[in-house]
C-alpha cells in the first residue's frame, strides 16, 4: 500500500500521520509530511506535503509542494506545485503555479497559477478537462486570464456579468490596453501569452 | 514499529487522537489521546494533556498524564504534570514535579 519505504527506525527526518490518527489544530513544520491518516484544521508547510490514498486532510493547506493521492477538502496554496494524483480527490481551490491534474483524480475548485490576476471566472471551466500534465495544461489557462483583461473595456463577445465587477474593482491594476477588436482574438491572446511568459521568468 | 511519526521541526496545536502507536520528536500542545503507546523522544517536547496506554518520555512534558498501563521516565527527561498510571517508571536522572497515582483501578 505504502509507496514510500517503510522505516525500520524511529530516526530520521520524516513526519508520518498514520492511518488511525486523527489531528485537529493547527500542525506547522519544515519537513516533509505524509499524512495517511486524518489532519483537520490548518497545516503549513516549508516542505512536502503528501496525502497518501488513506489519507484525509480537511484544512486549509499551506506548503511548497503537494502530492494528493487521498481527500483533501480545503484550500492548498503551494509555492512550488500541486499534483493530484489519479486516487487523489479534492474540493477546494488551488493557489500554485504548477498545477498537475491527472487522469482519474477528482477535483471541484478553483485553479489559480498565480500571475497577479484575481482568479477569473471562465478559468473554472477549463480546469475540469485537464488530463494533461501542468507544461501542456498550461497553454489551456494562460489564455482563459488573459482574456479577462480583454474583458475589462466591454469588448469580449459574451462578458459574464462578474467579470464586470472584477473589473470595477480593480480598475487601476493595470494601465487599460487599448481593447482588441472581438473577432481576432486569437492573435491577441498569441500576443498576450508571450508577454505573460516573458514576465513570469 | 511506530507507524505515526511527528518529525522534529514539526508544531502540532490541537488535538491527536488514534489507535496506534506515536512518535513525537516535534512540539506537540494541546491533547494527546491513543489507545496504543506514545513516545516523546528526547527532542519531543509535549505541552498536553496525555491520555494513552503506554507513554515513553525521554524528552519534555508539561501537562498531565494519565496511563492505563505504564509511564516511563527515562534519564534525561524533564516532566511537569501530574502522573496517574498502575504502572510507573522513573529513571535516574529524570526530573519530574508533580502528583504521582498508582491506585488506579482500570485492568
Amino acid at each position: 500500500m505504502a509507496a514510500t519505504k517503510e522505516f525500520s527506525s524511529t530516526g530520521g527526518d520524516a513526519t508520518v500521520i498514520g492511518p488511525s490518527i486523527l489531528i485537529s489544530g493547527k500542525l506547522t513544520g519544515d519537513e516533509d509530511l505524509t499524512v495517511r491518516g486524518r489532519v483537520e484544521g490548518e497545516l503549513n508547510l516549508s516542505k512536502t506535503l503528501i496525502v497518501e490514498t488513506s489519507g484525509i486532510v480537511k484544512a486549509n493547506v499551506s506548503v511548497r509542494n503537494a502530492i494528493v493521492s487521498g481527500v483533501v477538502v480545503g484550500n492548498i496554496t503551494a509555492s512550488e506545485s500541486v499534483e493530484l494524483t489519479r486516487e487523489g480527490r479534492m474540493v477546494g481551490d488551488i493557489n500554485s503555479p504548477r498545477v498537475i491534474i491527472v487522469d482519474g483524480a477528482s477535483f471541484r475548485g478553483h485553479v489559480d497559477m498565480g500571475n497577479a490576476e484575481p482568479r477569473p471566472q471562465s478559468e473554472r471551466p477549463a480546469a475540469r478537462p485537464v488530463v494533461r500534465p501542468a507544461t501542456t495544461s498550461r497553454p489551456a489557462t494562460v489564455p482563459a486570464r488573459a482574456a479577462i483583461p480583454v474583458a475589462r473595456p466591454a469588448a469580449k463577445p459574451q462578458p459574464p456579468p462578474i467579470a464586470k465587477v472584477e473589473a470595477a474593482a480593480k480598475p487601476e491594476n493595470k494601465p487599460a490596453p487599448p481593447p482588441p477588436p472581438p473577432q481576432p482574438v486569437l492573435v491577441g491572446e498569441a500576443g498576450k501569452k508571450k508577454v505573460l511568459v516573458k514576465k513570469k521568468k | 514499529m511506530a507507524n505515526t511519526i511527528i518529525g522534529s521541526s514539526i508544531v502540532i496545536d490541537g488535538e491527536i487522537s488514534g489507535d496506534e502507536d506515536l512518535v513525537i520528536q516535534g512540539t506537540v500542545k494541546g491533547k494527546i489521546s491513543l489507545k496504543e503507546s506514545l513516545f516523546v523522544e528526547a527532542s519531543g517536547v509535549v505541552e498536553a494533556d496525555i491520555e494513552v496506554q503506554n507513554v515513553d518520555i525521554a524528552g519534555r512534558v508539561t501537562g498531565n498524564i494519565a496511563a492505563t498501563d505504564k509511564v516511563e521516565l527515562k534519564a534525561d527527561c524533564r516532566v511537569v504534570g501530574d502522573v496517574r498510571a498502575p504502572r510507573i517508571l522513573i529513571a535516574d536522572g529524570a526530573s519530574f514535579k508533580g502528583n504521582v497515582d498508582m491506585d488506579v483501578k482500570e485492568r
